[in-house]
């Protein structure tokens, strides 16, 4: 209806001035100091079904008022622009700029919102910032088993009555929105000399979907409160002369967190159970509130030092050293906020638990980074580039006993450990060698070798050798030829099979981010120019990465991904250009695992082959973009088109001997279980494709009447269509449902929409 | 059990540790004995042969000034923009005006030759970024030299017209996505997918985390000197420092997200439960195979919906709960 309305109203506007002769723009001179920009302001309506929060996704298109305002001026002193976008709405955004004599002054404030859905709703009920409570009749119900009430679905058949939670549910929009303000100035104090100083600061508030559970079959999701603002500095010093700079830097950020814990009431209980119930964690005899710690406040520091030098010979080295720390000291909370654990009684038999090891959290980690450039050219046919990188990640946190905690508020556990930090040092040396075959033609080779000492990790020391080669055609008025190739070994050593063993892991995986691995990856780029106003562009790019360690047995083994696009420009005149873009990549990997319990605590399925199972992921994406652009198509009317599309199809297909078992309810291996319940022959079901497409029309049409005045007339129209096994709707509907088996959640997923918004606007520039 | 590498890394560990040494120092003598034969004679025969492919430092003649420029040049007229502004003393408006990028032009406004006069199309783009470097050397441009797109033949004039701009920062395209999209199409086509940066929406731009002009970070990245740090410039609730890390958090936050865009909730680079289980095969339920059956008929469907395996381990990025071991807490 409200799109309606606008569309009258943009009909009405272009029949009224649709009479009016269009006057030949006069070309405008520069006039000093004169004010020129735009104020281009209208009505704005929207419409859409589903979930209209993904329409709106990082904007703000309710029906109301638009605006678009661009001011500015420039001479030979000076040069200035202000302008705004969307004044008054979620995403308004404000700039200006300056530049006179030596200094340049820059300012904004920017909102960006988040939307995530505006389909969720909750039965929680935030009674301060991040403290929930859940209705304690429901709660009490649930507890005490009464007939008929289901709680927290666990059974197909308990899918069949309403959760009692889900009529207590109230809906909400779940959103949040990030305001940025910021302002800097620069200054060239002299020819050489000049500084510069920045200021940011940035608010986030809302709500975000976050998991907050007790249990295996008591997973939630809240919408979990934000306020938390960073104040970021900046500072640099700089001294410039024809042979080179040196510049003195220093950053600072002060994140300060608002709500630093999380308190929400048990849909499974009313009161705590008491005493605790060693397994309460899996079964719902566990506490009646849960706690989490939010992120903590936190600060960073930096210190750097930049430098440039020519060198004879056309060399010039610049590099960087830079040394940074970071922290945070937060107030740690209790170990607990079941009473049934946190109590005398209990520190008997768990004495870790009497007192935290130390009442903050005394992190910090210090950083050190240098990197410098040596670029030498000396002559046309030669040239060498060599650069040495070293980075230092220092983590000084003290270690943390958790050799006893408590497990989802609802468990002592004596089974933990000190916390263990991440260091990381990196060394890289990295050169090229460029030979200039021709004017336009270069032909490069390189090697990199990266070196990684880490803590904390299986492999303590990982090494990449990349060697590479690419060639690059420019200069040609009729080809641009790209191309490019790279090969990486990466070796880890210090492999640590007991790391693995403490975090209860299978001997045979490997992290994929430090495994050995092979790498390959190509890159070509062509683009043709058969005639001055039209080009053809080939883009293909190929990879494959193989990881083949000795003993790599489990994790990712390998991927793949290829992508092919054409597009095409043409301009056949100043006014006028069209054109093109059709891709698609494509994605492949596989990965390996075991479903198998504890080594000592069945047959021996932990080292049982059959218990092994492999995940093929295979997705393929296409995407196209199609445009034309005509300015002054009938004198004063400038009419611009696009329309894009991009699609997804992602394949997941499980296969191996645990999934021939399930697939048969067999037991392949003597001693093992069937693992179907009885009476099935079957319990292994395919999951389905996850697939979407999205289209997205935008036309925008201007005209003006006279030099100064015009409308226009815009319309955006997007469309996405989903299938997703993740999300889960309430039967025949498309909405959400919040109950499912073990968990309430608030109905965010990745859900289908259809919006459009129109725009008439009358436009002014001066 | 320990180190199955370890008679290859003792056997090999002295020629690794000193090999890049010795290709460092090897590389360097050759590079420094290229330079001492060819700097001293090479700049004269340069500057005699073809002015084209001098830096503006070795620049000689005489100057024709602005007037004479525009008098045949007027569509090249740069008034209005930064370059033109006069107050500034580091501008080509406040030294020689056109001659500042082209040289001097005495000898080729009076007679007409083009060779007489430094264009920089017809230089490559490594002898053309030199005119602009040589006031552009601070900043975020102190680190071009040698960078990434310096090496690949990417020169200033390749993204940036100063005579005919048509976006910001006098690019060659409308916007920044658009312009990166001519060489990195794979790249920017991911801000279509269904999980994406505000790219598309106009609010975030290739440069809001990428210094295409050099850095001291991976991949050209702006802030930081590492993934993560550049990350928690913006997420800066993610930097930490917690109690208890999660370990590919320290290291990059792309081993799990896809900055650019992906077709998994939150950008993640595969879908929950699966990316998690290409790391987590311990025992019990983070190998479960997680099908349609499981989603179908079993409360370890909360595990595969929604949040998947982070509706429990909710703090992923790391816990400052003394009982967030497991980041449940």
């Amino acid at each position: 209806m409200r799109t309606t309305v606008v569309i009258a109203a943009a009909a009405v506007t272009i029949v009224l001035s649709g009479q009016a002769l269009a006057q030949t723009p006069a070309a405008s001179e520069a006039r000093s100091r004169a004010v020129t920009g735009v104020v281009d302001v209208g009505a704005r309506g929207t419409s859409g079904s589903g979930d209209e929060a993904r329409y709106e996704r990082y904007r703000d298109l309710r029906t109301g008022v638009f605006s678009h305002l661009v001011f500015g001026s420039a001479d030979e002193s000076r040069i200035w622009s202000a302008g705004a976008e969307n004044v008054g709405y979620r995403n308004q955004e404000y700039v200006f700029r300056y530049a006179g004599g030596p200094v340049t002054l820059k300012g904004g404030f920017d909102s960006t919102p988040l939307n995530y859905s505006y389909l969720t709703s909750t039965p929680w009920r935030m009674d301060s910032p991040g403290v929930f409570s859940l209705d304690a009749a429901a709660r009490g119900q649930v507890q005490g088993r009464v007939p008929g009430v289901v709680g927290v679905p666990s059974s197909v058949a308990q899918l069949s009555t309403p959760s009692i939670f889900r009529g207590l549910a109230n809906p909400f929009d779940l959103r949040s929105r990030r305001d940025t303000a910021s302002a800097s100035v620069a200054v060239d104090a002299t020819r050489a000399l000049g500084w510069s100083l920045a200021f940011t600061s940035t608010g986030k508030t809302g709500s975000q979907p976050y998991g907050a559970s007790f249990a295996f079959n008591n997973a939630n999701e809240l919408p979990l409160p934000i306020d938390h603002r960073t104040n970021d500095v900046s500072a640099g010093l700089e001294y410039t002369r024809e042979q080179g700079m040196v510049r003195l830097g220093w950053q600072a950020s002060w994140f300060t967190n608002a709500i630093q814990e999380l308190i929400w009431d048990n849909p499974l209980r009313q009161t705590d159970t008491t005493p605790f119930d060693a397994s309460g964690y899996s079964n719902g005899n566990g506490p009646a509130r849960g706690r989490l710690a939010m992120a903590p406040s936190n600060h960073m520091a930096a210190v750097n030092v930049t430098g440039l030098y020519k060198m004879p010979g056309r060399t010039t080295v610049n590099g960087v050293f830079a040394f940074t720390t970071m922290g945070q000291n937060d107030t740690l909370i209790p170990w607990t906020i079941n009473n049934a654990i946190a109590n005398p009684s209990v520190y008997g038999t768990y004495p870790g638990l009497a007192s935290l090891p130390r009442p903050t959290a005394e992190a910090k980690v210090h950083g050190v980074n240098g990197m410098v450039n040596v670029t030498s050219r000396p002559n046309r046919v030669f040239s060498l580039t060599t650069r040495y990188r070293f980075n230092d990640h220092r983590n000084l946190t003290p270690a943390f006993d958790a050799r006893q905690y408590v497990r989802f508020d609802a468990a002592p556990y004596s089974g933990g450990s000190f916390s263990q930090n991440f260091n990381i040092r990196q060394n890289t040396f990295d050169t090229t060698a460029a030979f200039n075959l021709r004017p336009s033609s270069t032909l490069r080779v390189g090697y990199t070798f990266d070196d990684f000492d880490r803590t904390g990790r299986s492999f303590s020391d990982m090494r990449d050798h990349i060697v590479r080669a690419s060639f690059d055609q420019m200069g040609n008025q009729w080809v641009t030829v790209r191309l490019s190739a790279d090969h990486t070994t990466r070796e880890g050593f210090g492999f640590s099979e007991a790391s693995l063993e403490d975090g209860g892991l299978q001997p045979g995986v490997r992290f994929y981010d430090e495994s050995d691995r092979n790498r390959n990856r190509g890159t070509a780029l062509v683009v043709l120019t058969p005639a001055s106003f039209m080009d053809v562009t080939f883009t293909a790019t190929a990879g494959k990465d193989i990881y083949k360690g000795e003993g790599h047995e489990f994790g990712l083994l390998n991927n793949t991904n290829r992508s092919l696009n054409v597009g095409l420009n043409v301009s056949p005149g100043e006014h006028a250009s069209f054109g093109f873009s059709i891709g698609r990549e494509m994605f492949n990997s596989l990965q390996r695992s075991r479903n198998a319990n504890p080594p000592g605590t069945d047959y021996g399925s932990w080292t049982d082959p059959n218990r092994t199972w492999d995940l093929t992921n295979d997705e393929q994406v296409n995407i196209v973009d199609v445009y034309v652009d005509l300015a002054k198509l009938f004198r004063a009317f400038d009419l611009r088109a696009d329309y894009l599309y991009s699609d997804s199809d992602n394949g997941f297909v499980h296969s191996g001997p645990r999934v021939v078992a399930l697939s048969t309810n067999a037991a392949l291996t003597p001693g093992d279980s069937r693992p179907c319940t009885a009476g099935l022959t079957s319990c292994f079901e395919a999951l389905p494709n996850v697939t979407n497409a999205w289209h997205r029309v935008t036309l925008d049409g201007t005209r003006y009447f006279t030099e100064k005045v015009g409308i226009g007339v815009s319309y955006w129209y997007e469309r996405f269509d989903v299938t997703d096994f993740a999300r889960v709707d309430l039967a025949g509907t498309a909405l959400p449902r919040i109950d499912y088996l073990g968990e309430i959640n608030t109905g965010y997923g990745n859900r289908p929409y259809r919006g459009s918004s129109i725009f008439t606007r009358l436009l002014y520039r001066f | 059990m320990g180190n199955h590498k370890s008679s290859h890394q003792s056997s090999n560990a002295a020629a690794r540790a000193y090999w890049p040494a010795i290709l460092v120092v090897a590389l360097g003598v050759t590079w420094a004995g290229t330079v001492m034969l060819a700097a001293a004679p090479a700049r004269p025969r340069q500057v005699s042969a073809t002015p084209a492919a001098t830096a503006p430092a070795a620049a000689q003649g005489a100057y024709a000034g602005q007037a004479a420029c525009l008098g045949c040049h007027a569509e090249m007229d740069y008034k209005g923009t930064l370059h033109g502004l006069a107050s500034r003393p580091r501008t080509p408006a406040a030294t020689h005006g056109c001659e500042s990028c082209h040289g001097p032009g005495q000898a080729h406004a009076e007679s007409g030759e083009a060779s007489l006069i430094r264009n920089p199309k017809k230089q490559t783009p490594q002898q053309a970024s030199e005119a602009c470097v040589s006031c552009h050397n601070r900043g975020t441009h102190a680190l071009w030299t040698g960078s990434q797109h310096d090496q690949r033949n990417v020169g200033c004039i390749t993204c940036h017209s100063v005579h005919t701009p048509k976006g910001p920062a006098q690019l060659k395209a409308a916007s920044q996505k658009e312009l990166c999209a001519t060489c990195h199409r794979p790249v920017t086509n991911k801000q279509h997918r269904f999980s994406h940066m505000p790219v598309r929406e106009g609010k975030l731009e290739c440069s809001s985390c990428h210094n295409t002009h050099g850095s001291t970070n991976q991949s050209l990245l702006k802030t930081g000197t590492t993934v993560d740090e550049s990350c928690t410039s913006c997420h800066a609730e993610k930097r930490g420092p917690y109690l208890w890390e999660h370990a590919p958090v320290a290291n990059a936050c792309v081993t799990c997200h896809d900055p650019h865009g992906s077709n998994n909730e939150r950008m993640l680079a595969a879908k929950v439960p699966f990316l998690c289980q290409r790391c987590h095969v311990t025992s019990r339920h983070p190998p479960t195979v997680y099908d349609g059956f499981v989603r179908n008929n079993s409360t370890n469907a909360n595990k595969i919906i929604g949040r998947g395996c982070v509706v429990c381990h909710s703090q992923i990025h790391g816990s400052n709960a003394p009982s967030g071991k497991s980041f449940l807490r």
